[in-house]
């Protein structure tokens, strides 16, 4: 089946918007779809504004939540956006390194993401650049600092 | 029988307490007000404060957060008071006894009088509950 | 600015009965500024489904949230099922379906209830609840119990729905149908309700695309999203109906829609027990042999909007990242919109508005902390607020 994207006026399929992209933003590592109806991007952290804006307020795009992950390489941040004309997942990675994993924050952009920001904060301890509102958001007050429930002990087993 | 048992025979003012709960007890306990099981006939009902209660129900895991609320819950409550755990949660810890967040079964943070298992046990199984209890006080 | 008194609302909630903890600031009546704050609820379900395997994950995220405890199972099962690439039985699909509306209407139903007790009718609360009832013994008969379902596994379904089931059923449907008629009719024509609702809480569609919001939120502001037509899973392609919108973003359009998707639920139950006859009995279950390594992300339309999971599996059996986001994640902060600039009475039934759920959001429930100080009104008393003010516009327009 052919997914026509519509995209600066024009309709594209799945490869031609692939190809675009990457044309627009060429700092992007790779971009692969995986499964049915999920894309997903792989970026250095420094444009994740840059081509969140463009997704989320040029292309119009549902923001819909914020994964993060503790991995074998490094802390991996998934932001999924939804592209609701075609039902399609479109997700953006970044990776993070073990030792001291910051990303800037995405809340100028899209309101909606203080929330789920300040949780990747409180369960992986990922330090959220310049947000509004770093509080603690779902943890005990009584919850020790320093201490992560997502973090893995065993990294090369993935547990 | 004693006044205080006396008391307890009729007209009890309940006080619902979710200590962080998946909502299905919540929900049936609200079930038992309605018009199919209409609990109001024996004179129960919900009410909006601690201080009013006859009977503290506790539906949910104790988590870590809402431990220190509980525990001041039941410390604002007129004694004697009687505490029952709704469902699997509260009895056991249930499905959720090996999160992080789990701060322990209800009877090792405040006495409990009464349990009703199920997940989430039925409006009948939680008026049997109330029943077994009443006779035996 | 004048001087700003805090009202905070809850940790008992003003709908019903979880925890959570408002603060409103306000200027004389005017609400001005919003503050939440969370994590009564958090029990650590994404920890706790990295230690089951697959197939046990499905009980746990069904005990995510009591109502909605279709819809996770769906979008979990959708997400593993596109990881394994396995393709489902017909008949399991129906079913699914079936299932996945029924708990539409039973949570819908639900919601007007609550809504009416709000704004101090009763009546409908009563009402609301006791039609809700056989579609609860429904669930029971086909399912074994009325809440938690456990219909889903891991490439169908666990249960076949037999003839007399699907006649029962059937029957079931029709007399919801004529109640629904009823509620509507209560609802929609009613002058008290209209001055209360119409035009309070307002979210425009811009407001909606900030935060993200979805499902029948996001619909009631003319935002015409709904995963079951942009993504479609289980038997939602083999069927007609349609998506409900209208574009006025206040609390009235909301019930409204919510009123209205019911109408559509119940059609897309009969036509699929109409094409269960054509499948063969028993074929409900696909045999999935592993799960491959990979990454899935699956969605589905929940009564208050779109659920996500996303999992991620490294070949062993069980999930090493599983993600969910419930919907008032994401509608819950729409809050800050809807209620400032509205009045404090007005306050309770715009937050009852997006049908909060605190245990899908927090994947975790409960605060009693009246005493920090602060405390100027309770939830019970905000309430009677509301009820008051239904009850002077009752006066006004003598009804």
């Amino acid at each position: 089946m052919q997914y026509k994207f519509k995209v600066e006026g024009k309709y594209m399929n799945i490869e031609e918007y692939i190809t675009n992209i990457q044309k627009k933003f060429p700092e992007i590592i790779k971009a692969e779809v995986v499964n049915t109806k999920r894309l997903f991007v792989f970026i250095p952290k420094d444009i994740l504004l840059k081509i969140t804006d463009y997704w989320f307020n040029e292309l119009g795009y549902r923001y819909v939540i914020v994964t993060a992950m503790d991995s074998k390489e490094g802390f991996e941040v998934i932001y999924h956006y939804s592209d609701d004309a075609t039902g399609w997942m479109m997700n953006l990675n970044v990776l993070l390194p073990h030792e001291n994993p910051e990303v800037e924050s995405v809340t100028p952009v899209v309101y909606g993401i203080e929330w789920i920001e300040r949780e990747i904060m409180d369960l992986l301890g990922i330090k959220v650049l310049n947000h509004p509102k770093p509080k603690r958001f779902l943890l005990a007050e009584s919850w020790p600092e320093g201490e992560y429930p997502l973090r893995r002990k065993n990294r090369q087993e993935n547990r | 029988m004693g006044f205080k048992e006396k008391c307890f025979k009729k007209s009890l003012w309940v006080f619902h307490l979710s200590a962080g709960s998946c909502n299905n007890c919540d929900i049936e306990i609200l079930d038992l007000l309605t018009p199919k099981y209409d609990v109001e006939r024996f004179g129960m009902k919900l009410v909006g404060s601690i201080r009013h209660a006859d009977v503290l129900l506790v539906t949910g895991i104790v988590t870590k957060k809402t431990l220190p609320r509980v525990l001041e819950v039941y410390n604002q409550a007129p004694k004697p008071i009687v505490v029952i755990a709704i469902g699997a949660c509260p009895c056991t810890g249930g499905i959720f006894a090996s999160g992080y967040n789990f701060a322990g079964p209800l009877d090792k943070v405040i006495p409990v009088d009464a349990y009703v298992p199920g997940c989430p046990p039925k409006p009948e199984a939680m008026l049997a509950g109330v029943v077994k209890l009443l006779n035996k006080k | 600015m004048g001087k700003k008194t805090v009202v905070p609302i809850g940790p008992y909630h003003p709908l019903l009965e979880e925890p959570e903890f408002f603060k409103l600031y306000c200027d004389g009546e005017t609400v001005v500024d919003m503050e939440w704050e969370t994590g009564y609820n958090h029990r650590g379900i994404e920890k706790i489904c990295e230690s089951k395997t697959f197939e046990q994950v499905f009980y746990v995220v069904e005990r995510i949230c009591g109502i909605c405890s279709t819809s996770h199972p769906f979008a979990y099962a959708n997400a593993v099922e596109s990881i394994a690439k396995v393709e489902i039985p017909v008949r399991a699909k129906l079913i699914r379906s079936i299932v996945g509306e029924l708990e539409r209407i039973h949570s819908h139903l639900l919601w007007v209830g609550l809504a009416g007790h709000f704004l101090g009718y009763n009546t409908v609360f009563m009402w609301a609840w006791k039609y809700r009832e056989p579609v609860l013994d429904m669930f029971e008969i086909i399912t074994g119990n009325r809440n938690s379902y456990a219909m889903f596994t891991i490439g169908g379904v666990r249960r076949d729905i037999s003839a007399e089931q699907a006649t029962q059923l059937l029957k079931v449907l029709d007399d919801v149908k004529i109640k629904t008629d009823l509620l509507v009719g209560a609802v929609m024509d009613d002058p008290v309700l209209h001055a209360r609702l119409k035009g309070v809480g307002i979210l425009t569609a811009k407001d909606i695309h900030d935060f993200g919001a979805v499902g029948p939120t996001a619909r009631a502001s003319g935002v015409d999203i709904d995963v079951r037509r942009d993504d479609p899973y289980a038997a939602y392609d083999m069927i007609k109906w349609k998506v409900i919108t209208t574009p006025e973003g206040d609390v009235f359009a909301k019930a409204k829609v919510r009123l209205l998707e019911m109408y559509e639920s119940i059609s897309i139950i009969q036509q699929c027990l109409e094409l269960l006859k054509k499948e063969k009995v028993g074929d409900i279950k696909a045999k999935v042999k592993e799960i491959p390594a990979g990454i899935g992300i699956g969605h589905a339309e929940a009564p208050r909007g779109e659920v996500f999971h996303f999992v991620k599996s490294d070949g062993s059996n069980s999930p090493v990242r599983h993600k969910i986001r419930a919907p008032s994640y994401t509608c819950i902060p729409t809050f800050r919109r809807s209620c400032i600039g509205g009045t404090i009475s007005d306050a309770a039934i715009a937050t009852a508005a997006v049908d909060p759920c605190y245990c899908c959001t927090e994947r975790m429930t409960q605060v009693y902390d009246h005493r920090t100080g602060k405390r100027l009104m309770n939830a019970e008393e905000l309430i009677k607020l509301s009820q008051q003010k239904t009850e002077e516009i009752r006066k006004k327009i003598k009804v």
